[in-house]
């Protein structure tokens, strides 16, 4: 499953500035095929520029950013197609009906399929002929979906997806995210803000930060890797204690919590000899290694 | 041909990766003789829809499974416990051991042993033994 060789979304050396405040800087991000990658932020850490910038919507300000191999500033109508999105702010048309909304969108396409649209509406329990307007911020954002996925686009980008479902409607969304992506064709990029949705689905994970992507990783392997020592030393530690690749590390006494990017099997051995300690190293889950992240300055 | 009634747990927001959950998990099931050798294994994809997650991660789970000799390949594309396995691959009977090991080294270090003073305690034991 090595498709590195083979990336779908390219970023290099991104930047993005409004006037002169500055949200993007230096991104770099490959996406091979298949990957169902998770963007992780804090509120404003600019996870909606970069996806708006992917997108063409916004014109990035340095570097570059492809998409099947095209600049994504002039993306052909041919790679468009093969584009689904949901942004954060889903406009729909409040005046036509469920049915309407999916037969207008259904004829920009040179395909759509039905079978998969009306499934959908049907496992999320929109009726075809209720009214879009009066429908409530969870199922509007079902529809827009649902509007989404019916021409069948292979990248899909979804901002902040399930921000406003609840807890069944998100499990629902991400077991059909699960469903239609299950066949290594479809790649995937979605925000949020909420670690434990991505725990299941994810790939991948970048982590964006200030904005930067200040880690992107396989899931697994970063759960592999990035761990907490909890060491207690025979005497006390000096405060500039420190280990190389620790993320944040915190010194009280002979005790230290120290939070490690790659954790190497003789860095433990030597924190062992050289302070005369005992270490306990932990396993993180993704919402700790997020606030790991966070925590150092 | 599914052995269908196995259940697998899965617990997403662990620190452990899922594919590691789902290695120990099968290697539980067959050391306990629940999953015999040559019972075939459900497919990925029914596997990663049943636990809700993403069909890369059962695909690693089986694929390092395979390596470790528990796990190999049918005729078709399933996965089946290996002929050789099993309550006592070797692989198996070197994971069930590893803790035991852990325990050992631990107290060792506690005790302020050197590496090569606990690997010469090993020695001389198993010499004892034999």
């Amino acid at each position: 499953m090595n498709s590195m060789t083979n990336p779908i979304v390219e970023v290099s050396h991104l930047g993005k500035a409004f006037g002169s405040n500055r949200v993007l800087r230096d991104v770099n991000l490959t996406i091979p095929q298949g990957a169902i990658v998770g963007l992780l932020g804090t509120n404003g850490s600019g996870k909606s520029t970069l996806i708006k910038c992917l997108l063409g919507l916004l014109r990035i300000s340095q570097g570059t950013a492809t998409i099947y191999g095209e600049d994504v500033w002039d993306l052909s109508a041919a790679t468009k197609a093969r584009l689904g999105y949901v942004p954060q702010d889903i406009q729909l048309y409040p005046w036509m009906v469920i049915r309407q909304i999916v037969e207008y969108t259904a004829a920009f396409y040179p395909r759509w399929d039905f079978e998969l649209t009306d499934r959908l509406l049907q496992e999320w329990q929109l009726s075809p002929l209720d009214d879009v307007g009066p429908l409530s911020p969870g199922q509007k954002q079902k529809l827009a979906l649902i509007l989404a996925l019916g021409h069948s686009p292979e990248l899909l980008i979804f901002d902040e997806p399930v921000a406003s479902l609840d807890p069944l409607a998100r499990r629902e969304f991400l077991k059909s995210l699960l469903e239609i992506t299950q066949d290594e064709r479809h790649t995937v990029l979605f925000s949020t803000h909420i670690t434990s949705d991505l725990e299941r689905v994810a790939s991948h994970v970048a982590v964006v930060r200030d904005g930067r992507i200040v880690l992107f990783d396989e899931l697994d392997a970063l759960k592999d890797k990035v761990k907490r020592l909890r060491i207690t030393a025979a005497i006390d530690l000096p405060p500039e204690f420190a280990i190389s690749g620790a993320l944040r590390t915190e010194v009280d006494g002979p005790r230290a919590l120290v939070a490690v990017c790659d954790l190497q099997p003789h860095t433990v051995e030597d924190i062992k000899q050289r302070w005369q300690a005992a270490v306990s190293v932990e396993d993180l889950n993704l919402e700790d290694i997020f606030l790991e992240l966070h925590h150092s300055e | 041909m599914h052995n269908l009634n196995i259940q697998f747990e899965i617990q997403p927001s662990s620190g452990v990766p899922i594919y590691r959950q789902v290695m120990d998990q099968v290697r539980a099931l067959v050391a306990g003789g629940k999953l015999q050798p040559g019972d075939v294994l459900p497919g990925i994809r029914q596997m990663a829809v049943e636990l809700q997650v993403n069909m890369m991660t059962v695909s690693k789970a089986y694929a390092k499974l395979e390596a470790e000799g528990l796990l190999e390949h049918t005729r078709g594309s399933g996965m089946r416990v290996a002929e050789q396995s099993g309550p006592g691959t070797l692989a198996q009977r070197k994971q069930d051991l590893r803790p035991l090991a852990e325990a050992l080294v631990k107290r060792g270090m506690l005790c302020n042993l050197s590496a090569e003073q606990i690997l010469a305690i090993v020695e001389s034991v198993l010499k004892e033994q034999r």
